[in-house]
């Protein structure tokens, strides 16, 4: 004969924001996209291929005419010459220990 | 509005019921074995402290109280059961009415402790700044003499039973210790007790004067500033060197400090730090310590959930005293949701904002503060926080589109005209340069639709496919036609500024049309003599080839020296 049934019955805890977060297991040591050894070849490359694109650009623009001169090819020009620079001075300064 | 005034109102509640409590009159202290460390700068006590339940309830927790005028030099407190594991336990402070000088904390029992049992638990405090210097001034060559002013007994809420204490010492020169017996002394080790039967809250003033030669070496203020940077890197700017540290530096106001050494260990970097001139008593200096981390080293994550697991304070010298620490954490920009978690209780100021390199509304910055810190605070926080990862990209695009700018200033540049005259003769000289430069490119480019021409003509002979000859020339053939009529068209544009170069142009168009025409026999000779079934003689078939090839050679000989005399 039963007498009696005990429910256990297990309240959630509150939801803190600290519990819902991932603890420290299951977290993977977080590494740089891009390994640091390699910044000083990436930031001479890609600043070697934006000074060319860069000395290209205002080789154009004071040889160039205003008869010959062509809008498209001058903003092409440049943007590949920003993009490249951009990016190769931001490898520059990780490289010479200032992590943006 | 009413929502959140009930809020502050029920946790109001909340704190009020959580911090009073009263003292349980069964739980009596069977034994108490304490040590005091005093050879240092600090005061470390150690309790072993053996809890007895004489009353019939069960005991989930006890009180441990700290002296009113010891209260303000406690820097840390922390209990550990006596097990082998020293199973850290919870405390908590709580208020007891009647005892508003004094300071209690609950520590919660591993396991209670029923009626008749007892239980013996560890309890460790370090106090700061309680030994005096005494006398206060003393010559460069006279020793260092210390008073130390406490109790011979513990200051505890309970009946003590039974207790000792004894107190290790710099060295065995002492000057003058109270004497309540039973007592001794051997070299440097005092010891009190065994005194029996101490009614709570008792206290017996106990004076030890004695030599301490060690360095009272206080930081008043470390500020500690880390920076994480995604692109793989924790900058710590402060006084200590864990493992894996590189890029020391170690300067003050004036400059960098040579006299500083650097030993690299398998587990730890050490750094010998000597200030610009010796401390005496009184005397002060400030310097700045700062070293790289790989972030591997103490960032972690998964997705966008980042988390940052540092020492809110690091070791800078064996019994170091802090007086007051800030510990800053500058995120990269864009980290949003940070969620902190210390080991003990610490001030969190509000957030602030930090500029540096290629920032655009600045860095977040987490600020923690806390007063009187010793070694045994030396523990990890942990920070959580989420950080979009294409938010990286932001900081290249920032310089890309600076450079961007300058180009476009360039363009914007040269198309501006200030002159107030407009100098006819150099303009038109420079339209027709412009126009001369167009019509050699595409008569650069018709030079190359005649070398296709050639080559198809060659497979013809060779293949005899008139079909597929047809097809390849359909192409070349409007990449001619449309060459032709631009340099046409650049002839009617030149003529008013240079008809001397209209001219040559129009030779050279002249030309080009007999050029053309010789192609055409070519190609009327192969598909109409060498044609299926058709049959003529190798000599003739060469000889005609080579009375095509001067004449074609002729012409293109005869334009070039018009390209070149107009270049």
């Amino acid at each position: 004969m039963i007498r009696a049934i005990t429910l256990f019955i297990r309240w959630p805890r509150t939801n803190s924001p600290a519990k819902m977060m991932l603890d420290v297991e299951h977290m993977s040591r977080y590494v740089s996209p891009v390994n640091p050894a390699v910044f000083p070849h990436l930031s001479l490359l890609l600043l070697g291929i934006g000074v060319f694109f860069t000395a290209w650009f205002f080789v154009y623009e004071v040889t160039a005419t205003k008869f010959t001169r062509d809008i498209f090819k001058e903003l092409l020009v440049s943007l590949v010459a920003a993009l490249f620079s951009g990016f190769g001075v931001l490898f520059l300064l990780l490289w010479v220990g200032i992590y943006v | 509005m009413i929502f959140s005034r009930l809020l502050v109102f029920c946790s109001f509640l909340l704190l009020v019921s959580g911090a009073a409590d009263v003292i349980n009159k069964d739980l009596v202290v069977a034994n108490v074995e304490r040590s005091l460390d005093l050879s240092s700068q600090l005061l470390k006590v150690s309790h072993k402290i053996t809890l007895e339940n004489s009353g019939k309830g069960v005991i989930k927790y006890f009180l441990f109280s700290v002296d009113s005028d010891k209260v303000k030099n406690l820097s840390f407190l922390g209990a550990t059961g006596s097990d082998t594991y020293r199973t850290p336990l919870k405390l908590s402070q709580v208020n007891i009415p009647g005892h508003k000088d004094a300071k209690f904390w609950r520590i919660d029992l591993k396991d209670d402790i029923t009626s008749g049992k007892s239980v013996t638990v560890e309890v460790e405090c370090v106090f700061t700044h309680i030994l005096k210097p005494h006398p206060a001034e003393i010559l460069q060559k006279e020793k260092q003499l210390v008073l130390y002013r406490g109790s011979h007994y513990l200051y505890s809420p309970y009946l003590v039973k039974k207790q000792s204490t004894t107190i290790t010492l710099s060295s065995k020169n002492v000057e003058s210790y109270s004497k309540l017996k039973p007592m001794s002394q051997t070299d440097n080790v005092i010891t009190y007790g065994p005194y029996e039967n101490i009614a709570p809250f008792s206290v017996s003033p106990m004076d030890i004067h004695y030599e301490n030669n060690s360095p009272f070496l206080v930081i008043t203020r470390l500020e500690r500033v880390i920076e994480v940077s995604h692109w793989g890197n924790i900058a710590v700017e402060e006084t200590l060197l864990p493992a894996s540290a590189s890029d020391v530096y170690y300067r003050d106001q004036i400059g960098n400090i040579s006299t500083s050494h650097m030993r690299i260990l398998s587990d730890s970097v050490e750094l010998d730090v000597r200030p610009r001139f010796p401390l005496f008593g009184g005397w002060k200096t400030h310097y700045v310590i700062g070293y790289n981390v790989p972030s591997y080293e103490y960032l972690f994550n998964s997705g966008d959930d980042y988390l940052l697991k540092m020492r809110l304070l690091d070791h800078a010298f064996d019994d170091m005293v802090v007086d007051e620490l800030v510990t800053k954490v500058i995120l990269p920009e864009g980290a949003h949701n940070f969620v902190l978690k210390t080991p003990y209780d610490v001030e969190r100021l509000p957030d602030s904002l930090h500029y540096t390199y290629l920032d655009t509304k600045g860095r977040t910055v987490i600020t923690i503060r806390k007063m009187n810190l010793v070694e045994n605070h030396i523990q990890d926080f942990e920070l959580h926080y989420q950080f979009p990862r294409i938010l990286m990209l932001q900081e290249p695009l920032l310089v890309v589109v600076a450079f961007y700018f300058l180009f476009l200033l360039v363009i914007i540049y040269v198309r501006l005209d200030f002159s107030i005259t407009k100098d006819e003769a150099s303009e038109s000289k420079m339209r027709v340069a412009g126009y001369c430069e167009k019509v050699l490119s595409h008569q650069d480019e018709r030079a190359i639709s005649y070398q296709n021409y050639d080559e198809q003509l060659a497979k013809l002979k060779s293949s005899k496919d008139v079909n597929a000859f047809q097809g390849a020339m359909k192409s070349i053939n409007q990449s001619y036609k449309e060459n032709t009529a631009a340099i046409s068209d650049l002839v009617s544009k030149i003529k008013p500024d240079a008809a001397e170069l209209a001219d040559k142009i129009s030779e050279i168009q002249k030309i080009d049309r007999n050029l053309r025409e010789l192609y055409k026999h070519q190609q009327a000779f192969y598909t109409d003599k060498l044609g299926a079934g058709k049959n003529i003689p190798r000599q003739q078939l060469i000889d005609t080839e080579n009375q095509f090839n001067k004449k074609k050679e002729e012409c293109i000989e005869k334009i070039n020296a018009i390209v070149k005399s107009m270049q």
